[in-house]
């Protein structure tokens, strides 16, 4: 058999991703769908290629975004409600220090946006996937108003507008395969699997390389109660515009004040009572008054 | 004798005038826009992006506005709570403003939202998710303008149905009605009291869900607190500023001493708010933010000024008695309460990411055609029905003067 170096490495690929691709979705199917299912990123392995936004776009039948590059190609700036996953450059004003950067929604363990949601447009869904039920959802925008990372876009130039998010390709978990992003990423600089199985990953890469990565830890670990998005990096999380939110999601903290003054509906009630009780009472008084005074003067009685 | 409101009597006057013209001007203009936003989407009409998802609308014409709106809550709790009775003849000038606020608020709401059609789903209790403010908000404003408001400004429109020109029938049910208003007001007033209550303070909650990209100064867990006591504040000192207005305006006597003990009210309200705000700042550690006079510094320590200075000059009761002299204090506080009512939405607001917003000029249009709107429901109202405090001598003349036009008539 005569095989040329170039049908070799088509050959070794080929088998190497349908090997992978096997295994994954085989190991999706025997899941529960309780179990969470996220993505690692590992900043210091991302070469910057981009492939993972194209083809989420491809995935996502989402239309290119040309940007500045004038229709050549696939270019967005920025998480749009046509770009789902981007990747980004963080440079140091003195070009020292650099690293990519890729956003997409971290579905959290305790999302904001899903307690922000009034009709439960949004919710965790399947695998603790963060998804969007566009039947209910009014178009509030209160999600984008809760999402500590900016994540959720709205479609401003429909008259039929869809909240656009990063869903983990459900669309294609369904079907056995994984996530557009890491399915094409070259370098496996994000790979997709269960939350726990990631997170092991994460603490071997750090545990075999002291000191590359920031602070030792996983973005998204604890932060901001836990997301499925997990982040390593070898610059500051900040940095890469993953905010300190502490170990707390901002949705505890919320429903913490709410239910503190409400305490499961027991508040209005009771004070609907107390205001009934007095208002009663005064009103009683008022009336005795006015109606008196009305027919003293010849006039009728003024609510 | 120092003129005394005892009852309600209306202005006679026609409804259209010029100034009322202005507004159907202004309401219109708003409403053809609002048109066009349901066929271009938003983003042809207004500026918001999805940094600042909520712009002008949401920010402005509901949590700002209804705080002014908040006239007929306030005003409710002094007079059938706090038994403060010779607040009554206010009452229907406080509830009409409040109803025409909230009203125009919800309609604006409903051009805001990207997918109107789905707020049918408000109906349904499967899709509730009772744990969302926003759910909460927009619950208790509905059951608030459609059912408690409407009950409570019920009085001034059924006693207009009694008139004599009426057909039997009508006078006859709303009698009937009038009777059931008089029994079951202090459940309707209980209910006008609770909800305001409870979507005031959400209002503050929603920004909660703003996190840390809330200034600091701004964004604090006793957001709802001062979210509704400013709504207490600020509905009250509208009220005044609407009575002493009219009241120039159309040439009626003014209760010189009920206006100052209001304003005496607004001003220790005002200062208890100071209080807890400076107080909850320094708990948490951030006077140095104060101090270190960047922008936000300066907003905060402007918009504070805006508050506690009318605060502290309304201190003087000889100022207070004088409506010439109360009205622009009153008016200074009312800017401050808005500031404070609006910064954390909008200015105070931080998404990042290079995102920006002010409002474009269609979308200031709009905003200025639903409060044309609500000027134009005033207008109608005070002139057709019998709403703005007058005297007993007033009520007893407007009396006679009915019965003699009876009489040549007859």
């Amino acid at each position: 058999m005569n095989v040329d170096r170039r049908t070799l490495f088509k050959m070794a690929a080929a088998g190497c991703v349908g090997v992978a691709g096997v295994r994954k979705a085989h190991a999706l199917a025997m899941q529960s769908t309780d179990d969470k299912f996220g993505l690692l990123y590992d900043a210091t392995r991302c070469i910057g290629c981009k492939a993972c936004v194209t083809a989420c776009t491809a995935a996502n039948g989402l239309a290119p975004e040309p940007g500045p590059s004038a229709g050549l190609y696939q270019a967005p700036e920025a998480l749009s409600a046509h770009t789902k996953n981007i990747i980004k450059l963080y440079r140091s004003a003195d070009g020292s220090e650099w690293s990519y950067m890729k956003q997409q929604c971290m579905h959290c363990a305790d999302p904001a946006c899903v307690l922000a949601c009034p009709l439960s447009a949004l919710t965790k869904g399947d695998f603790g996937i963060v998804q969007w039920n566009g039947t209910t959802c009014l178009g509030c925008r209160c999600c984008q108003i809760a999402c500590p990372f900016n994540i959720p876009k709205f479609e401003w130039s429909q008259v039929n507008p869809k909240v656009v998010k990063c869903e983990l390709c459900r669309h294609r978990l369904a079907v056995g395969k994984d996530p557009a992003c890491t399915a094409v990423c070259p370098r496996q600089a994000v790979i997709f699997g269960k939350r726990e199985d990631l997170l092991a990953d994460a603490h071997r890469r750090i545990a075999g390389n002291p000191g590359k990565y920031f602070q030792n830890r996983v973005y998204g670990e604890h932060d901001g109660g836990g997301t499925q998005s997990l982040y390593l990096s070898h610059v500051a999380f900040t940095k890469l515009g993953l905010p300190d939110l502490g170990n707390r999601s901002l949705a505890s903290g919320v429903r913490e004040v709410q239910e503190n003054v409400y305490q499961h509906g027991i508040t209005p009630v009771a004070v609907y009572t107390a205001l009934v009780a007095i208002t009663h009472r005064v009103w009683h008084k008022h009336r005795q008054h006015s109606a008196q005074e009305a027919e003293e003067l010849g006039l009728e009685e003024q609510i | 004798m120092r003129p005394q409101w005892r009852r309600m009597l209306q202005i006679s006057e026609p409804v259209l005038t010029r100034p009322f013209w202005l507004m159907v001007t202004l309401a219109a203009l708003g409403l053809v826009l609002c048109t066009v936003r349901e066929f271009v989407g938003l983003h042809a009409v207004t500026a918001l992006n999805d940094g600042y998802s909520w712009g002008l609308f949401k920010n402005f014409n509901v949590t700002t506005l209804t705080a002014l709106g908040s006239g007929g809550y306030a005003m409710a709790l002094l007079t059938y709570v706090c038994n403060q009775g010779r607040f009554h003849s206010l009452m229907r000038t406080a509830l009409l403003t409040s109803i025409l606020s909230y009203t125009v608020g919800m309609l604006a709401l409903a051009v805001d939202i990207g997918r109107p059609w789905n707020l049918f789903f408000m109906v349904d209790p499967w899709t509730w998710n009772p744990h969302s403010i926003l759910w909460e908000v927009a619950f208790c404003m509905t059951a608030y303008v459609m059912i408690a408001l409407d009950f409570e400004n019920l009085a001034p429109l059924l006693e207009g149905l009694e008139d004599e020109n009426m057909p039997k029938l009508v006078r006859d049910l709303a009698g009937y009605a009038k009777r059931f208003v008089k029994t079951a007001y202090p459940y309707g007033v209980a209910l006008a009291l609770a909800l305001p209550t409870m979507h005031q303070s959400s209002l503050g909650s929603l920004m909660l869900l703003g996190g840390t990209r809330v200034h600091p100064l701004w964004q604090t867990h006793l957001l709802p607190l001062f979210y509704v006591v400013m709504a207490f504040i600020l509905g009250i000192a509208f009220v005044e500023l609407v009575l002493m207005a009219s009241c120039a305006v159309w040439r009626r006597p003014v209760d010189n001493r009920l206006l100052a003990s209001l304003s005496n009210i607004v001003s220790w309200t005002t200062a208890v708010w100071l209080a807890i705000r400076f107080g909850d700042i320094a708990m948490r550690g951030q006077l140095g933010a104060v101090l270190r006079f960047d922008f936000y510094g300066i907003l905060f320590l402007s918009e504070t000024a805006l508050i506690a200075v009318p605060a502290m000059v309304l201190r003087s009761e000889s100022r207070r008695l004088d409506p010439s002299r109360a009205f622009p204090w009153l008016c200074v506080l009312t800017i401050g309460g808005m500031l404070y009512r609006y910064t954390p939405t909008t200015i105070a607001f931080r998404p990042g990411e290079g995102y920006h917003y002010f409002p474009s000029v269609p979308e200031l249009l709009i905003s200025t055609g639903f409060i044309a709107l609500a000027m134009m429901g005033y207008l109608f109202t005070v002139k057709r029905f019998a709403i703005l405090p007058a005297t007993l001598e007033m009520s007893v003349q407007a009396a006679v003067t009915k019965s003699i036009k009876k009489e040549k008539a007859a």
